[in-house]
C-alpha cells in the first residue's frame, strides 16, 4: 500500500463526489462554510458578559434605575426650574404631590424635587468616586503584594490589615473628623475605607492566576514582571475587582449620608441627601412624606446598586 | 488547640501596635489636628508656644508617638478641655453603655439571621426564601439612621408605644429594655441581613457536598443530617459575626446620637461638633481595639468549632 500525502492546504479538487460538478458544488459549500465562520466575530469577555447581564431582567431593571438616577442629577437643570437653595418661607412643608411641588417643599419652603435632583449630584458623586478611587489604589496594591512576594507583599498587605481593624464607619468617621467637614474629605475617608478590601480581593485574585500555566509561559517568553502584570494578571484581576467594586457603591453613598448626617459632609445648605434626612428629622410628625423623601433616594439607589452588583456577579459567573 | 491560641494571640499584638499608630497618625498629621482644640485665636505667639510646649508637641513625631502610647497604656488618654474630664473617664462611663446596646443588638441580628438563612438555605425557591431575600436586600440598603428615623416615627410618635430615648441602664430595668427595642432594631437589621445572606449561601454550599448524600445512604435521620450541614457551615457565619459585632460598635455613633442614648457613640458625635479630638481619639482607640480583641475571639472559636481551620494553622 503506498503511502496518501496529506495535503497541506485543500485545493479545489479536493473533496466530495466523482464529477467535476459535484466537486465544485462541494467546494462551493466549503467556500460558504469558510465565509461564515470568518465573519463570525469572536465574543470577547465582555460582550459574553453584557450578553448575559442583558438576559437578567432584575439587573436591567436596576442598572435602568441607576442609569435614571444618573441622568436626573446631571440633566437637573433641564427638569426643573425650581432652585434647590432658595425657598419660599410661606410654602413650607408642602406636602408630596402638591401643585407645583411634586415632592412637596423642606422646612425653608425648597422644593424637594429640586433639591433631590442637585443632590443626587453630590451624593452619587460621594458613590461613585471612592469606589473607582478604590479599585484602582487597591488594585494596584493588591496586584503588587501578589506579585511581588517577599518583604514588599507583605508590608502592604500587614498595613492593609491594620486599616481592616477598624469597623468600616468607624474608620470613616475618625478620618473625616480628623479632616474636617466637606464633599471632598468625605470622598477621601470613604476611599480610604475601601482600598483594603479592594486590595484584599485584588491579592488573592493575583495569588490564584500567577500559579497558572499561561503566565509561567509569559515569564520564560522573557516578558518583564511589569509586561507579565499588565498583560497577564491585571485582566484575570479585574472581574473580580469590578464585582467587589459594583457592591461598594451602594455602601459608599450610605457611609457618606452617614458622615453628612453627623455633620462631617458637604456644607448646608448643599442638597446632600444624608444632610436633607438629617435636616428635615425633626418633621417627620408635621410632614413624614416629605421628611423620608430624601431617605428613600438614598435606599432606592442602594437597592438598585446592590441589585444590579448581583446581576453582575452572576453574569461574569464569579464565586466571589 | 493550644498551639493555635498562642499562634493567633502572637498574630494579634502586630495589628494592635499598627491600630494605635494609625490613630495616633489620624489626629497628629491631618490637619486638624489636637491643639486646634486647645488653642483659640486671641492667644498670643508666646502662649501657643507655651501650649506645645507643655503638650511635647514641638517633640520629633516617633518620640510624641511612644509618649502617647506609654500614656494609653497607663489609662491615660488625655484631658478633654470641653467637658472638663478625663477623656479615660468619659470613655469608662459610656463602653458599658455601648457594650450592652452593640451584645443585645448582635445576639437579635445575628439568631434572627442564622434562623432565616437557614431555613431559606434548606428550602430554597419557596416563599420565606424569597421573603428572606427581599428582606436581607432591604437591610443591606436601608442606612440605619433612617430606618430609626421611620421607626421613631412610627413607634413614639404615631403609636406612642415606645420612648424615643433619652434613656440609659441606670433608669431601670423595664425603662432600659423598652428603650433598647428601636435602636436595636434600628441598628441590627443590616446584622440580620449579612448573617442571612452568608448563612444561606453557605447551607446551600454544603447541602449540596458529597458527604451529605454518604450521611443519608448511611441511614441518619433527617435532624442529624441537618446537625451536621450546620456544623460545617457555620464557619463563615462565624467570620461575619466578628466583623458584624464590629460594625455594630462602629455603628453606634449613628444610633446612639438619634436614641440619645449615652454610649462612646453620642460621646464621639458630641466631641466631632465640639472639635475635642482627644475624645475622638480615644473613642476610636477603644472601639478598634475591641473589635480586634473580638476577632481574635471569633478566630479561636472557629478553631476550637472547626479542625480544618486548626490544621490550616498549625
Amino acid at each position: 500500500m503506498t503511502e496518501a500525502v496529506v495535503p497541506t492546504l485543500l485545493d479545489k479538487s479536493f473533496g466530495a463526489g466523482t464529477t467535476a460538478a459535484d466537486r465544485d458544488e462541494a467546494a462551493r459549500r466549503r467556500d460558504e462554510w469558510n465565509a461564515a465562520r470568518t465573519s463570525e466575530q469572536p465574543q470577547s469577555f465582555w460582550q459574553a458578559t453584557l450578553r448575559r447581564f442583558a438576559t437578567n431582567k432584575v439587573g436591567v431593571v436596576a442598572a435602568g434605575i441607576v442609569l435614571l438616577l444618573v441622568l436626573g442629577a446631571i440633566f437637573a437643570p433641564l427638569l426643573t426650574s425650581a432652585d434647590p437653595l432658595i425657598g419660599k418661607p410661606l410654602d413650607r412643608l408642602q406636602n408630596v404631590g402638591s401643585p407645583g411641588h411634586l415632592l412637596g417643599t423642606d422646612e425653608q419652603g425648597r422644593d424637594m424635587l429640586a433639591r433631590v435632583l442637585y443632590g443626587g449630584r453630590l451624593s452619587l458623586l460621594a458613590g461613585f468616586v471612592p469606589t473607582i478611587g478604590a479599585a484602582l489604589i487597591g488594585t494596584a496594591i493588591g496586584v503588587t503584594s501578589g506579585i511581588m512576594r517577599g518583604a514588599v507583599g507583605t508590608v502592604l498587605m500587614r498595613t492593609m490589615d491594620m486599616l481592616y481593624a477598624f469597623p468600616a464607619i468607624l474608620l470613616a468617621i475618625a478620618v473625616g473628623a480628623s479632616l474636617g467637614p466637606g464633599l471632598t474629605n468625605t470622598i477621601i475617608a470613604v476611599t480610604i475605607v475601601f482600598v483594603p478590601p479592594v486590595a484584599r480581593v485584588a491579592e488573592s485574585a493575583t495569588r490564584r492566576v500567577v500559579v497558572q500555566e499561561f503566565v509561567e509561559a509569559a515569564r520564560l517568553s522573557g516578558a518583564s514582571t511589569l509586561r507579565v502584570a499588565r498583560t497577564q494578571v491585571l485582566p484575570n484581576v479585574l472581574n473580580d475587582v469590578i464585582v467587589y467594586a459594583s457592591g461598594l457603591v451602594g455602601v459608599a453613598m450610605i457611609i457618606a449620608a452617614s458622615l453628612s448626617f453627623l455633620g462631617l459632609g458637604s456644607a448646608p445648605p448643599a442638597p446632600e441627601w444624608g444632610y436633607m434626612l438629617n435636616s428635615l428629622r425633626g418633621m417627620v410628625s408635621v410632614a413624614p412624606l416629605v421628611a423620608i423623601v430624601p431617605g428613600f433616594f438614598i435606599f432606592l439607589t442602594s437597592v438598585a446598586f446592590n441589585l444590579a452588583s448581583d446581576a453582575l456577579r452572576e453574569a461574569m459567573d464569579s464565586r466571589l | 488547640m493550644l498551639r493555635v491560641a498562642v499562634l493567633r494571640i502572637s498574630m494579634a499584638v502586630p495589628i494592635l501596635f499598627g491600630v494605635s499608630v494609625i490613630v495616633f497618625l489620624l489626629m497628629n498629621v491631618l490637619p486638624g489636628s489636637a491643639e486646634a482644640s486647645l488653642v483659640s485665636d486671641d492667644m498670643s505667639a508666646a502662649e501657643r508656644q507655651a501650649i506645645r510646649d507643655e503638650l511635647g508637641l514641638n517633640d520629633p513625631l516617633p518620640l510624641r508617638y511612644l509618649h502617647w502610647l506609654g500614656d494609653a497604656l497607663q489609662g491615660n488618654l488625655g484631658y478633654s478641655a470641653q467637658r472638663r474630664r478625663d477623656v479615660s473617664d468619659l470613655l469608662m462611663q459610656a463602653w458599658g453603655n455601648t457594650a450592652v446596646l452593640a451584645l443585645v443588638s448582635a445576639v437579635f441580628g445575628i439568631s434572627l439571621g442564622l434562623w432565616l438563612g437557614y431555613v431559606a438555605g434548606t428550602r430554597r425557591g419557596t416563599l420565606i426564601d424569597r421573603l428572606t431575600g427581599v428582606l436581607s436586600l432591604s437591610g443591606l440598603s436601608i442606612p440605619s439612621f433612617f430606618l430609626a428615623i421611620i421607626l421613631l416615627a412610627v413607634f413614639a410618635g404615631w403609636l406612642r408605644l415606645l420612648p424615643s430615648g433619652g434613656a440609659n441602664l441606670d433608669s431601670g430595668l423595664l425603662m432600659a429594655l423598652r428603650s433598647l427595642v428601636l435602636p436595636v432594631l434600628s441598628g441590627s437589621l443590616i446584622t440580620m441581613a449579612i448573617t442571612a445572606r452568608v448563612t444561606r449561601a453557605s447551607i446551600v454550599d454544603v447541602a449540596g457536598a458529597d458527604f451529605v448524600e454518604t450521611l443519608r445512604a448511611k441511614g441518619l435521620s433527617e435532624w442529624e443530617v441537618r446537625r451536621h450541614i450546620l456544623r460545617n457551615a457555620i464557619s463563615p457565619v462565624l467570620t461575619t459575626s466578628g466583623v458584624q459585632i464590629g460594625a455594630l460598635l462602629g455603628g453606634s455613633v449613628l444610633v446612639e446620637t438619634i436614641f440619645r442614648w449615652p454610649g462612646m457613640g453620642l460621646l464621639v458625635f458630641t466631641a466631632i461638633s465640639a472639635r475635642d479630638l482627644l475624645v475622638v481619639q480615644g473613642a476610636t482607640l477603644v472601639i478598634a481595639v475591641t473589635f480586634v480583641l473580638l476577632n481574635l475571639v471569633v478566630d479561636l472559636l472557629q478553631a476550637w468549632i472547626d479542625p480544618r481551620v486548626r490544621g490550616a494553622v498549625s
